[in-house]
């Protein structure tokens, strides 16, 4: 980290990252910001024992749920508890009011999207974002060419990664609209805070987030034929080697609905059935947990035994639906991702709330060179990866990496994309027996059906080492509960 | 030309399988100068039919057989009446090229111009070009660069049936200088799309008449190539045989290559090898169909690295006809 902070004084002028990130508690005079207020002050009151007494609780609750995640690549145990900070992170009803509006605009958008670019591909024609960009993207399915899709919802459940930038205003970082996972950790958070911290949660106003399966299974059931009156619901998971499997089973308990692998299906006659003790029950919706390449070895990858052959003829007939819709992976990707303002704009005629960070493609002859240039001062991130693999944050990175990098985007380019390094804000976090400010991100979850909503609510990811930037839960981040708090106007007398 | 296609496909198993999903692109197309007369498919044993359109605008049949099953054969027979093509000049202008890099056709035809499973650039490929100089072909007008082309191909491959296989990339092909339909469309289509010009693989039959030349195979599924030029339209070029497709070929599909337009492909449940034959005649029609024979049995061999899945959960992936 010593060697980060030296080469911070000759950083270029183009891509100044500003040296305060924004603190999460308290303002620039120190003083205690007022959503703040009463969590301040009743830590304050609590001695360090006290302190490590509740981390404790915390982490017992999570262990006796079983609440568990997978390190693809790690060498000791493959099932971990996710480190999990005390401390909420608190969000004020006025800046809420902004993010909701500003996901429910993208998401708005980020549909007509998949919906024109897998019809008449108007916005392709306008040029507003390069054919070859969306064509080629390997995430473009043709098979969803002229479907129909309900309610025009093909990205049902979006997890949208927001920072706060030095100057106070939340930004997206990434949309996920494949399969984002996380939402168990919003819920399961929540949960463990309501134990350590209730009577100050009691008194903040804290705004519920426990309809969250209730709407899921809502929007999913909203996608269901008009004339299938009682549509039957599942989650389909890849089974129990997945990284994500203790969410793919919470979810559906909390839904009330069954949870099957792909071999636990079987398609007759263009219909979806799973197998049960009572013979074969129809399924009407499919909330899959599997990545698009292997839902159907017939029109997909055909090495694939996760999925069910058919499903996808079947689902282009009607008879089934798949949420999230394949080819939504298109839309969230890391360089169309630098045209979503113009999207935005194309459809809605409207100026993005929610504004991007500034992103380099390098694709593009001129912003690849400035890139090259400056390897030390950007994260570069591969476009079709995700969960922080295959990324370079420059200021922390070593020579020998900025080398193998930079062969990296000459050889390939298209593959790349490069953002200045942005200072996550930071929040307070109890570290050992102390309170200390680590960068956070924010991951709020909205749902789309018959309409959009936004669960008032989010995945606070921590960066748990002191100074890294990277917060997933793969690269050694934790999460913490995240508290929307409610707008005292809206409250009765 | 009234032409009947009889065309069987034939899987047998050696042990008994189940949950075979498969799906057909065997309809002949229907155009402006391919009148389809009829088209029926039978299945054993029997499954109930579902079609839709693919991508590309063709005709795809599925079907499924849930309960154990040791064989599966499919026979699909059609009629169809085929014209003689509109008249082709013997040349274009040059500036046909500047024509075809207009964004109207480089948009409208995104998916033939770029390189796509089998049909791409590869350094054996580059080489190919580089000893033929088939680049300077290019000094000509497109039409008669492509004719040129298809000659160069057929010049280069002999025709040679067991070289290659149905899923072989075309470096098999220009290292063995031999291949068949399939292979030589590929080579075409990839060359082509380094061109600019945007070309598509089509699957369908051929009517096979020794004596005007044709070195392809009577009793096998036939592929070529489909190139659009703006003057001329789509136009299809056969490097098998060096001749401009016309009223003897019958298109079934057109795709981006062979993985796009396969006539079948499937998977099943079940351990069982798997043992494929293909028949097909395409007989002048009102002269009786005889009932073809099964003439080539391709036995698996299983490829190095692909191991199958030790548990039976997993459905593996139907042996595919490769176009000759």
């Amino acid at each position: 980290m010593g060697a980060a902070k030296a080469k911070g004084a000759d950083r270029g002028s183009a891509i100044d990252a500003p040296a305060v990130p924004y603190d999460e508690m308290r303002d620039a005079d120190g003083a205690v910001r007022p959503q703040y207020a009463s969590l301040a002050a009743r830590i304050e009151t609590l001695s360090a024992d006290e302190l490590a007494e509740r981390q404790r609780t915390l982490e017992r609750f999570f262990l006796l749920q079983g609440i568990t995640f997978t390190v693809y690549g790690a060498e000791s145990t493959t099932e971990r508890i996710i480190p999990t900070d005390l401390l909420p992170r608190i969000i004020s009803a006025e800046e809420w009011k902004i993010i909701e509006a500003g996901l429910i605009q993208r998401l708005k958008a980020l549909n007509m999207f998949l919906a024109d670019i897998y019809s008449s591909q108007q916005i392709l024609m306008d040029g507003v974002v390069p054919r070859d960009l969306v064509l080629n993207a390997p995430s473009y399915q043709r098979e969803m060419q002229n479907l129909f899709v309900p309610h025009s919802a093909y990205a049902n459940v979006c997890g949208s990664d927001l920072i706060r930038q030095p100057n106070g205003e939340f930004a997206v970082l990434e949309d996920n609209l494949r399969v984002p996972s996380g939402v168990s950790y919003m819920l399961a958070n929540r949960e463990a805070s309501k134990r350590v911290f209730p009577g100050t949660f009691r008194g903040a106003g804290v705004r519920p987030i426990d309809r969250y399966p209730d709407l899921l299974l809502t929007t999913l059931k909203s996608m269901a034929a008009d004339w299938r009156p009682n549509p039957q619901v599942v989650v389909l998971t890849p089974g129990v080697y997945n990284s994500a499997y203790f969410e793919h089973a919470y979810l559906a308990r909390l839904m009330g609905v069954p949870l099957v692998e792909g071999r636990d299906l079987v398609v007759h006659d263009n219909m979806v059935y799973m197998r049960t003790t009572t013979g074969l029950r129809r399924i009407d919706v499919i909330y899959r947990r599997v990545d698009d390449d292997f839902i159907d070895p017939l029109t997909f990858r055909r090495d694939s035994g996760l999925g069910s052959a058919g499903l996808f003829n079947a689902y282009r007939a009607g008879n089934v639906v798949i949420c999230n819709a394949p080819g939504t992976g298109v839309a969230d990707d890391k360089a169309v991702y630098a045209y979503v303002p113009a999207i935005i704009r194309y459809y809605l005629g409207e100026d993005a709330i929610l504004p991007n960070i500034e992103t380099f493609l390098c694709r593009e002859p001129a912003q690849l060179s400035h890139v090259l240039a400056n390897l030390d001062k950007f994260v570069v991130k591969a476009v079709g990866a995700s969960g922080g693999y295959g990324m370079l944050v420059g200021p922390h990175s070593t020579k020998a990496q900025q080398d193998e990098f930079a062969a990296a985007l000459t050889a390939d380019p298209n593959n790349y994309i490069a953002q200045p390094t942005i200072q996550l804000s930071t929040g307070p976090c109890l570290i050992g027996d102390e309170i200390d400010s680590r960068h956070v991100d924010l991951r709020p979850f909205i749902l789309s059906g018959e309409k959009i909503v936004v669960t008032p609510g989010a995945l606070t990811r921590v960066a748990l080492r002191k100074g890294s930037l990277v917060v997933n839960s793969s690269q050694g981040g934790g999460s913490k509960d995240t508290w929307v708090l409610t707008d005292r106007k809206d409250l009765q007398p | 030309m009234l032409l009947a296609v009889r065309h069987s496909t034939r899987y047998l198993y050696d042990q008994p399988v189940r949950e075979s999903v498969m799906e057909l692109w065997m309809q002949p197309q229907k155009l402006s100068h391919q009148r389809l007369i009829s088209f029926e498919l039978e299945i054993e044993p029997a499954a109930q039919l579902f079609s839709y359109a693919d991508t590309f605008g063709n005709a795809v049949y599925h079907f499924d057989i849930p309960q154990p099953h040791d064989r599966l054969t499919i026979t699909a027979r059609s009629a169809v009446e085929t014209e003689p093509p509109p008249a082709l000049p013997d040349g274009l202008d040059r500036g046909e090229w500047d024509r075809l890099k207009s964004d109207f056709v480089r948009g409208e035809h995104f998916d033939f111009l770029h390189p796509h499973g089998f049909a791409g650039p590869t350094a054996a490929l580059a080489a190919f070009v580089a000893e033929k100089n088939l680049d300077e072909l290019r000094v000509r007008d497109p039409f008669r660069a492509l004719l040129d082309l298809n000659r160069a191909i057929y010049d280069a491959f002999a025709y040679e049936a067991g070289v290659t296989r149905a899923d072989s990339p075309i470096d098999d092909v220009l290292k063995a200088r031999g291949g068949v339909c399939q292979d030589f469309a590929h080579v075409m289509i990839a060359i082509c799309r380094e061109w600019g010009i945007p070309a598509r693989y089509v699957s369908g039959y051929l009517f096979t008449d020794r004596k005007a030349g044709d070195r392809s195979d009577p009793d096998a599924t036939h592929a070529w190539v489909e190139v659009f030029l703006p003057s001329l339209r789509w136009v299809g070029f056969d490097p098998t045989n060096n001749i401009i497709a016309a009223e003897r070929h019958i298109a079934c599909a057109v795709g981006r290559d062979y993985s796009d337009v396969p006539p079948s492909r499937g998977v099943y449940k079940g351990e069982a090898e798997s043992e494929l034959a293909v028949g097909v005649t395409v007989r002048k029609a009102r002269a009786a169909v005889s009932e073809p024979e099964f003439l080539r049995i391709s036995q698996p061999t299983p490829k190095p690295g692909q191991r199958r899945a030790q548990y039976s959960g997993l459905a593996y992936d139907q042996q595919r006809q490769q176009q000759q």
